[in-house]
């Protein structure tokens, strides 16, 4: 067991409760990837961080953040989804992205955004975004929203693994520190039960970001999550990524090439797949099968190349094999697979999985955080590789 | 004939037909089978956002391809119309013609589904 760097866990208080700030530095001592301009037009050109940009590449690690919020009324009915488009819209803008496709089936509408995804149910919204958004400038917003809706928030949950270029993050994502500072002031007072983690690997890149909050400590009913990370892409695999030139397909079509061609389409086979292919090059899709979403992202430039799996846990489906499908699709030298409220079972398995494709288990750290539960964090690499 | 089974914004071209009744669905269905006509079929619901986002392009689709018949349906009001079509998200678009299915778009996919419907128009 790696040791743990928490930041604090309060105990309940009416008043404005406050998180131990003496937080030690991540250790972001690997050296960076050579300079790279990325002319990924997905990456952002009304940013104001072009700048930063032009010195590194796309930054595909994510910053995700899950909502949830309860009901007065005994019927909530369709909650969060009655938002109408107007609202959703300006909230994106805050985060400065745009809504590219969308679908949506009984329990929930789901969105393919320009910086990856937006998922909204009745009583949940998780927001997954990379690039230099941001993600925690929507936080007021969607409170605010839903306000007018009834419902009042009783968890937030923000994730994150480690930038491959901390440096091109705007405020107020410029370090863990920041970001919690901001997250604290967000939310409001009843949420007051939180814990910020910092959980490490024995990769100096790699360390798992937690911060969680709650009205409730423990909640009950909680489905698990799994968020997977993967670098340094297979080139050949990555390349299927890219578009190519005069093919004559829109990125909707060039989009469901890919999720065929790439075997994405397989990972989950009862899932109604809404994807979108980037120019020149990048992919999303989000995967719709009854309540459960999943989700894939990739930036698949040479250098700084990355791909994102994330699925909800459900009991029809076997988690550890679709983990282990995404990461065959990828070929990854780097894996790493944060889990949420997920059984020993589940993380021994996903575990198993990944080990049957050649990799070599390289740490497994967890922490347990207010009203989410259990966080497991292992990293794999592929054996040539040395640490 | 007493309630409303089917709905039109305007006219019969380049509108989007709002199909209210199986009995009217089943008559639009077999007038499609008799004639050479593509018809578009927007499977969507009421609750259902991205349903909404996509619904102004979907009218300007209908005002471009005035040749093409689109009918909207409901997956509420007519929920075995969306089973026999193994609808199982929104916005679902069935491309029909001779009343067999020649190609589908799942989800907000404007550009796509522009593409299939010249693709299939004629």
């Amino acid at each position: 067991m790696l040791p743990i760097i928490s930041l604090g866990c309060l105990t309940p208080h009416a008043l404005s409760p406050t998180l131990s700030l003496s937080i030690t530095k991540p250790p972001y001592n690997t050296p960076l990837p050579p300079l790279l301009y990325s002319t990924n037009p997905k990456h952002n050109p009304t940013n104001t961080h072009n700048l930063s940009m032009a010195v590194s590449g796309f930054e595909g690690f994510e910053k995700r953040l899950e909502l949830q919020f309860s009901s007065h009324d005994p019927v909530t009915g369709i909650g969060l989804r009655q938002l109408d488009f107007k609202s959703l819209e300006q909230v994106l803008h805050q985060v400065q992205c745009t809504v590219v496709s969308a679908l949506g089936n009984q329990h929930f509408d789901s969105y393919v955004l320009s910086e990856s995804s937006l998922f909204v149910y009745p009583t949940k919204i998780i927001i997954k975004t990379c690039g230099t958004t941001q993600l925690l400038k929507s936080v007021q917003p969607f409170i605010n929203h839903a306000r007018t809706l009834n419902l009042h928030i009783i968890a937030l949950r923000y994730t994150r693994g480690s930038f491959i270029f901390p440096q091109a993050q705007p405020y107020p994502h410029t370090s863990f520190h920041e970001e919690i500072v901001y997250l604290e002031d967000s939310i409001p007072h009843h949420l007051c039960y939180r814990k910020a983690s910092v959980i490490p690997s024995k990769l100096t890149s790699h360390s798992w970001h937690v911060f969680s909050a709650g009205a409730v400590e423990y909640p009950d009913d909680v489905p698990y999550t799994v968020e997977v990370c993967m670098t340094d892409l297979d080139q050949t695999l990555a390349r299927k990524f890219f578009r190519h030139p005069n093919d004559g397909k829109n990125g909707d079509s060039a989009g469901r090439e890919m999720t065929g061609l790439t075997g994405i389409n397989r990972i989950n086979p009862n899932a109604q797949i809404c994807d979108f292919a980037f120019e020149p090059c990048g992919y999303s899709m989000n995967g719709l099968d009854r309540d459960c979403y999943s989700t894939i992202h990739v930036t698949p430039e040479h250098g700084f190349s990355y791909a994102s799996f994330e699925c909800l846990g459900s009991m029809y489906n076997d988690m550890a094999d679709m983990v282990k499908k995404a990461v065959k699709v990828f070929g990854p030298a780097t894996v790493s697979v944060a889990t949420t409220n997920a059984s020993d079972d589940v993380c021994m398995r996903i575990k198993g999985a990944v080990e049957q494709l050649g990799m070599k288990c390289r740490s497994c750290s967890m922490d347990v955080v207010p009203a989410a539960g259990m966080v497991v964090f292992q990293t794999f690499t592929t054996r040539r590789k040395r640490i | 004939m007493g309630a409303q089974i089917s709905s039109q914004q305007r006219s019969d071209h380049g509108e989007v037909l709002l199909v209210h009744s199986l009995d009217s669905w089943n008559t639009r269905f077999q007038n499609s089978k008799a004639s050479n006509k593509l018809m578009v079929i927007d499977f969507s619901a009421e609750w259902c956002r991205p349903c909404k986002f996509i619904e102004p392009a979907v009218h300007d689709l209908a005002v471009e391809f005035s040749d093409v018949d689109f009918v909207k349906i409901d997956i509420d009001e007519l929920p075995d119309v969306a089973k026999d079509f193994e609808v199982k998200a929104m916005p679902t678009f069935v491309l029909v013609k001779k009343g067999k299915e020649q190609e589908r778009v799942v989800g907000v996919k404007k550009d796509e589904l522009h593409r299939i419907i010249e693709k299939h128009r004629f």
